[in-house]
């Protein structure tokens, strides 16, 4: 027995060597290298979740919304785990507005997935069902697709401002709007499923910032829809509108469109010669420098002036002008020959003090800065071309700019879109206050600039108070040759108009800008003066522009005049304002017209066509009004108009 | 005498540790499956009590019925064993992971394989104290061991489970040695069965995936690793105190068969290496003891038994640990009293109450 006995100690010696080993195995599994396992075991079954934040809206400067972020979901179900299959059948689809027969189709998926996006109340009703999974996902939302598209811009195919299709303030704006991701972690098992209990947020997300635009929606729908009139009206290539507030700096409106119905930010980024609507500040530079005498002639030469190298032409010549006459007539004679007296120094400079050949510094992304060439590089006909708005590429916000200039007594405000910005809480961050450039010229010579713009102001100044219903504006047409390709085309024009309203005391620039309108009239004065004054009618019919309509009773009045009809003279419109004091004698009461289902755009023309005050709420198409179709009321009786999006607008099943 | 106690109160503290850590590891498997939380925990403690009174009844029962009871033993088992290889046995011999190792008995699954264990430790045991001296003899005392375990572990290798077929082969092994046997017959049997061995490896790609793994973690396809990583990776984030009980995470379908084939690693990390040497002292009290009560075993029948006993616990304990560090390639090898698996759990009480009779023996 002894032989056993020892090999019974071997085979003991040797499972007590194989444990030890085993227990000195995961001392070096544990104590040496368990640091290590311990991150790997962490970094397996935890997964850091990115929690987006809301991005910021971006409003209107009435606080209207332009660009919305919503919550939206992302409907997943799972067949297999609804309860009463047929019956939810019907109400998925009738939530998420799929056809029964789609659902069903796709119910025989082992995971049915509808991307949407759909909306809360529409995915409310599904929360209580089993085997509906909702994907909250951040959607942003335009409630009215073409508003200022251009310059509102989109967010990119990365949700925020960059990314391919981004563009626009979205971008501009973006580091403001974005706001800050948060993260969380959480478990999450072999498979992938993610454990909620246990997630650990370690940052919240922080919404970004809410932008309030300088827009004025209304003013930016009066700008777009007379916009597009234009354009379809005149066979145009296209145009631009822009409205300023002069004595803020504040952009209200800036409508750009192509023929095509596209539209880029042209207003900012596309330049062109000015013609006729550069001559006012070569009329600067002379008063500044005092360069022409008051009531100083110099002859019209019967339309034809040889200067050394070429043949400057008036189309209806007077036999002399003063330098009021050459504004109100536009001629490129007088100006030719007044501005001659002028140092090249002098001349560029004022140009460049209204802002030429620079940046404006509005706040939008790929701003040009135009050309405006410095008197090294000029050639011999470069001060005549530069007087009457030639040899000068402008953008239409660098002439809004300047002429809002004239209108601000003589200083130049930077042009902003921004009005707000406000944190996710509504703290205000910024507030836009008006940002001077530079004094351009000192107040009385504005005031004179003004007087030029106005015309031939009435002398009398008959000043009926009580009328109150018109107001003469300040304005100054111009037709240039249009460069295509380098040279001037042939029977192509940029017709264009800026207008200072009212002439006293401007409370608003509009720039206006058609190219080559091809029918009718290619003249400034038939095309784009007409539609500015259509807009400003409008303007002032709607309640909410920001017009200061007590500072507009205090200006003069003016007694109707037969609007002058130059080509590329001074245009003393007179505005129509529909508005009747309530110490007029009642109007009598007329019928609101039924406008229920007509676009809001559509519907707001026809109730100010009636002599109505809109006020809108909500998108879309008209709902109702109140008062209703029908009823009867006064002139100037604000309808408010009640709109929803139309169901066919509803989201689509498509994936985004 | 005290040792017969000692083993008892051993044992008891690993059942109940077992239990607790198969509830740990397997609660959120159930609970996924829409079972109680508990079922695979309460299903452990009913055989942890069939097992716990097969034991006191063992114990109690002289051991030298078992010579007479190690042939219609061994008889049953063979039978066990041979009906998942029955064409028409599928309806109470599942597939199960790719292998039939259980059958269905009615009123208990049961896994021949784990049955059969006791009972070759059972026969070799008998068989080499009738021998006696002619163990040395190759015709007369090695070639009939051969000629009967072949088979027997054969049937276990069709199962598959090779893992368990030469867990056998090496308690026969183990038996035999002790009894004396040449290690120059071994060196033979060895060398017979080398390239029998290595093509079993080559021929099934999951075992041949299982080796490589082992050989060179770095290169073996990713599912292979996985469990083995997995593993490691759970007994290391334990690290000195562990993650405390029921707070492993590893259960979160990372690790496969936390409850069962890897239930050390659940063990590791929720206990950490405080709790592995307290598993590997009781494991390694269990064996000391079992090897006591073999040297004082009155006879070589009693010694023999209790010495297969000890190495069967004590072979299974060292594979599974192994496996679940990553010294071993992976293997499905219970941890016994702690792995879930009923089969495993009863046949090792009942052995440890067989252990408990010899010791009660003891000569004078």
């Amino acid at each position: 027995m002894a032989k056993p006995l020892v090999r019974l100690r071997v085979v003991e010696i040797g499972i007590g060597i194989a444990l030890l080993a085993l227990v000195l195995r995961a001392a070096q599994v544990q104590l040496v290298e368990g640091r290590r396992y311990a991150a790997a075991a962490k970094a397996q079954r935890t997964e850091r979740v990115i929690l987006d934040a809301r991005r910021g809206t971006l409003y209107d400067r009435h606080g209207l919304g332009l660009a919305l972020t919503q919550e939206t979901y992302h409907v997943g179900i799972a067949p297999n785990e609804l309860r009463d299959p047929s019956r939810d059948v019907g109400t998925i689809a009738r939530q998420l507005r799929l056809a029964p027969r789609d659902v069903e189709h796709a119910l025989h998926r082992r995971y049915a997935w509808f991307a949407g996006p759909f909306t809360p109340p529409e995915v409310q009703p599904l929360r209580a069902l089993r085997g509906i999974h909702l994907e909250p996902v951040l959607r942003r939302f335009y409630p009215s697709a073409d508003f200022a598209r251009a310059v509102i811009g989109r967010v990119g195919d990365d949700g925020r401002g960059g990314g391919s299709g981004g563009g626009g303030l979205e971008r501009l704006l973006d580091s403001l709007l974005a706001g800050t991701a948060g993260s969380a972690v959480v478990l999450k098992d072999r498979e992938g499923r993610e454990y909620e209990s246990p997630a650990r947020v370690i940052a919240e997300p922080v919404a970004g910032s809410d932008v309030v635009l300088t827009l004025d929606a209304e003013l930016q729908e009066i700008a777009q829809r007379a916009l597009d009139d234009a354009i379809d009206n005149m066979q145009a290539d296209g145009g631009d509108v822009v409205m300023l507030d002069p004595r803020a700096g504040e952009i209200l409106a800036v409508a750009s469109r192509r023929a095509d119905g596209s539209m880029r930010p042209s207003a900012f980024t596309e330049t062109f010669e000015p013609g006729s609507l550069a001559k006012i500040f070569a009329a600067a530079a002379l008063i500044r420098f005092d360069r022409v005498r008051p009531g100083e002639r110099v002859s019209g030469e019967g339309g034809r002036y040889r200067l050394a190298d070429r043949v400057v032409t008036d189309e209806h010549p007077l036999p002399s002008l003063t330098l009021a006459d050459a504004i109100r007539v536009s001629s490129n004679i007088a100006l030719v020959k007044f501005a001659a007296r002028l140092d090249p120094d002098e001349q560029y400079g004022v140009l460049r003090a209204f802002g030429f050949g620079a940046p404006t510094g509005v706040d939008f992304p790929a701003e040009s800065p135009g050309r405006l060439r410095p008197p090294r590089e000029w050639s011999r006909p470069s001060s005549a071309s530069l007087a009457i708005g030639y040899e000068l590429a402008v953008t239409p916000i660098q002439l809004a700019a300047a002429y809002g200039a004239i209108a601000n007594d003589g200083v130049l405000l930077e042009p902003t879109l921004i009005r707000e910005v406000r944190d996710p809480r509504g703290a205000l961050l910024y507030r836009h206050h008006a940002e001077p450039v530079r004094r351009v010229v000192s107040p009385q010579v504005a005031a004179k600039l003004r007087a030029l713009l106005r015309g031939v102001v009435d002398p009398g100044g008959t000043g009926e108070r009580a009328a109150l219903a018109n107001f003469q504006l300040a304005a100054k047409t111009g037709t240039a040759r249009r460069v295509v390709g380098g040279r001037y085309a042939a029977g192509q024009y940029t017709a264009s108009f800026a207008a200072l309203f009212p002439a006293d005391a401007p409370q608003l620039v509009v720039v206006m800008k058609i190219d080559n309108p091809q029918k009718g009239s290619y003249f400034a004065a038939q095309t784009a003066a007409p539609v500015t004054r259509s807009m400003l009618e409008q303007a002032l019919a709607a309640r909410t522009v920001a017009l200061d309509r007590a500072r507009l009773s205090n200006v003069a009045p003016t007694t109707d005049r037969p609007p002058l009809d130059e080509p590329d003279g001074v245009v003393p419109y007179v505005v129509q304002w529909p508005y009747v004091p309530d110490t007029a004698a009642a109007q009598p009461d007329r019928v609101v017209p039924n406008v229920t289902g007509r676009p809001l755009r559509e519907a707001a023309r026809t109730l100010h066509r009636r002599g109505f005050r809109v006020v809108v709420k909500g998108w879309g198409v008209v709902h109702h009004t109140w008062p209703a179709a029908g009823d009867s009321a006064a002139a100037g009786t604000t309808v408010t108009v009640f709109a929803e999006l139309p169901p066919s607008s509803a989201p689509t099943p498509a994936r985004p | 005498m005290w040792e017969g106690r000692l083993l008892a109160v051993v044992t008891a503290v690993l059942v109940v540790f077992g239990l607790a850590a198969v509830y740990g590891a397997s609660s959120l498997v159930t609970t996924a499956g829409g079972q109680v939380g508990a079922s695979f925990a309460l299903r452990q403690a009913v055989g942890a009590g069939v097992g716990g009174l097969l034991a006191v009844v063992f114990a109690r029962t002289d051991y030298h019925r078992w010579r007479r009871w190690a042939w219609p033993l061994l008889g049953v088992t063979g039978l066990l064993l041979l009906i998942p290889l029955l064409p028409f046995t599928h309806p109470i011999t599942p597939t199960i992971n790719g292998a039939r190792r259980w059958v269905n008995l009615g009123v208990l699954t049961l896994q021949p394989s784990e049955l059969a264990k006791f009972a070759v430790v059972v026969w070799c045991a008998m068989l080499a104290a009738k021998k006696g001296e002619q163990v040395r003899d190759f015709q007369k005392g090695v070639l009939p061991f051969v000629v009967i375990l072949v088979p027997v572990i054969g049937l276990i290798f069709l199962e598959p489970h090779l893992s368990m077929a030469l867990l056998i082969a090496l308690l026969a092994g183990s038996v035999m040695f002790t009894a004396g046997a040449r290690i120059g017959h071994f060196l033979a049997l060895g060398v017979a069965a080398g390239p029998l061995l290595f093509g079993a490896v080559a021929t099934a790609q999951y075992r041949l995936a299982r080796v490589l793994t082992f050989l060179n973690p770095g290169a073996a396809p990713a599912e292979a690793t996985w469990q083995v990583q997995q593993s490691l990776t759970g007994i290391g984030a334990g690290q000195l105190l562990g993650a405390g009980f029921g707070q492993g995470q590893q259960k979160l379908g990372y690790l496969p068969y936390a409850y069962s084939d890897f239930i050390f690693s659940t063990i590791g990390e929720e206990w950490g290496f405080v709790g592995v040497v307290a598993i590997a002292l009781l494991f390694g009290t269990f064996v000391w003891l079992g090897f006591r009560i073999a040297r004082h075993a009155p006879d070589l029948f009693g010694q023999l038994l209790a010495t297969g006993i000890s190495v069967m616990v004590g072979l299974s304990v060292v594979l599974h640990i192994g496996v679940s560090l990553a010294v071993i390639p992976a293997t499905g090898v219970t941890l016994p009293f702690m792995s879930y698996g009923r089969s495993s759990l009863i046949v090792a009480l009942a052995a440890t109450g067989v252990l408990a009779s010899v010791g009660r023996a003891r000569k004078a």
